[in-house]
């Protein structure tokens, strides 16, 4: 683990990003390979198929071609920008009408809040360059925490969660509410947004 | 409306970026997210908060084969010489052929009778690149009273609340664009022209779609997002 600090980094993408914006191919090329074996496990782990995975991220690298331009006004991170065009992609991907879910999760969604108490803290995460993020993983409700990595890491939906964990669905579901708040809320108290 | 609720936004919008908003509800979600700035924020945010986890996990390099494939698709953009490509319209003809299908609905008349040919039209994209509507009109020297029509076809136009869609022209060289007046979602719509916007709007070469507070830009220009635009072109 001797990558640059992330700040250094960050600059240097958001550097060749501008440059690919103005159609330079090997800014490209340096991009590629700085951020492709990032981005391939982030599809990789949410599509679980390397073929599938090859030609979602050959789309994105394409995408990312064409709108570097763009990434100027999207402020975040060049490789939040990033990711995130990625897992969107692989998100539509599963979406295609063979995968795609029950499509009730709409009128779930607007379940009202429930509350449930937090319990002990079983597992570290290790996360060498978010320690914000980290820090308040580990703050959260061992069961929070799983059911969010579960869903972000592997793109399962609330239901494969639930199946994962052996729960019933909407107490997956209000784990994974009460996860999102209680991390938003600690990233905030740390001044880390 | 259930999406003024703030609770509810900001719930959706983390579901969206944990990846758990699925299927329609995805969907209707991205949808309203284009029309709706202050939604699309609240995405970005949580999209700054998660998208760290990602590193977390292993890299795994991927074969040789992709970057073999994407260096060809680059550089064989960059070889080809296609003159016609400095008329950027084109490029989002041959992106999809629903636009080029579109162009040739208005071309070949398929509206009814009486109305004059079209002799002009913009197909203009949305952030994503994609087609999401058409403005054409005909000769205004050939119509008393001019106009133009507008075709929205996005898959989900969606307004949010308290806010409206203003349409402008784009005058050629530097000058500031000029308001054609509110638009609704509606697919087809027509919309009077006076004879200043008239006598404009031959000149044109872009026309370009705001969003505005209801009612309007209070300042005669956009002072909402820009989401879609689209050069003119002459097709008669």
């Amino acid at each position: 683990m001797s990558a640059p600090p992330r700040d250094a980094q960050a600059t240097r993408l958001a550097e060749l990003l501008s440059q690919c914006g103005l159609k330079n191919q090997r800014a490209f090329s340096e991009l590629y390979s700085l951020t492709s074996p990032k981005l391939f496990g982030v599809a990789l782990r949410i599509l679980r198929r390397q073929d599938w995975a090859e030609e979602v991220l050959q789309e994105c690298y394409m995408n990312i071609w064409n709108h570097a331009a763009d990434y100027a006004a999207a402020k975040s991170a060049p490789l939040t920008w990033m990711t995130s065009i990625v897992r969107n992609r692989c998100l539509d991907w599963l979406r295609r009408p063979q995968q795609e879910a029950t499509g009730d999760e709409y009128e779930i969604a607007v379940e009202a809040w429930q509350d449930e108490n937090p319990g002990p803290v079983e597992q570290l995460m290790a996360s060498g360059d978010a320690a914000a993020l980290g820090h308040c993983l580990k703050e959260l409700d061992a069961r929070q925490r799983q059911g969010i990595m579960l869903a972000f890491f592997h793109g399962m939906s609330h239901s494969e969660v639930a199946d994962h964990m052996k729960q019933p669905l909407g107490t997956v579901k209000t784990w994974v509410r009460r996860g999102l708040e209680r991390l938003k809320g600690c990233l905030e108290k740390d001044g880390n947004r | 409306m259930r999406y003024r609720n703030p609770q509810l936004r900001d719930k959706l919008a983390a579901e969206y970026v944990l990846g758990t908003l699925r299927g329609r509800a995805r969907a209707r979600f991205e949808a309203l997210m284009r029309y709706d700035p202050p939604l699309r924020s609240l995405v970005t945010d949580w999209e700054d908060r998660l998208a760290p986890m990602a590193g977390a996990g292993t890299d795994i390099a991927p074969p040789a084969r992709l970057w073999n494939a994407l260096s060809q698709r680059i550089a064989g953009e960059a070889r080809k010489p296609r003159w016609w490509e400095s008329l950027a319209l084109w490029r989002g003809l041959a992106a999809t052929g629903a636009a080029f299908a579109l162009v040739l609905a208005i071309v070949t008349g398929a509206g009814p009778q009486a109305e004059p040919p079209m002799s002009m039209v913009a197909v203009m994209n949305d952030t994503q690149g994609q087609p999401a509507m058409t403005v054409s009109w005909p000769s205004m020297r050939a119509v008393r009273d001019p106009y133009i029509r507008i075709k929205v076809t996005q898959k989900h136009p969606t307004m949010a609340p308290g806010t409206t869609w203003e349409l402008w022209m784009l005058p050629p060289g530097e000058g500031k664009p000029v308001s054609l007046g509110l638009i609704t979602t509606d697919v087809d719509q027509v919309m009077k022209l006076t004879p200043e916007q008239a006598a404009r709007i031959e000149s044109a070469w872009g026309i370009a779609m705001s969003i505005e507070p209801s009612g309007g830009s209070p300042i005669g220009k956009p002072t909402g997002p820009v989401v879609m635009k689209g050069p003119c072109v002459k097709i008669l």
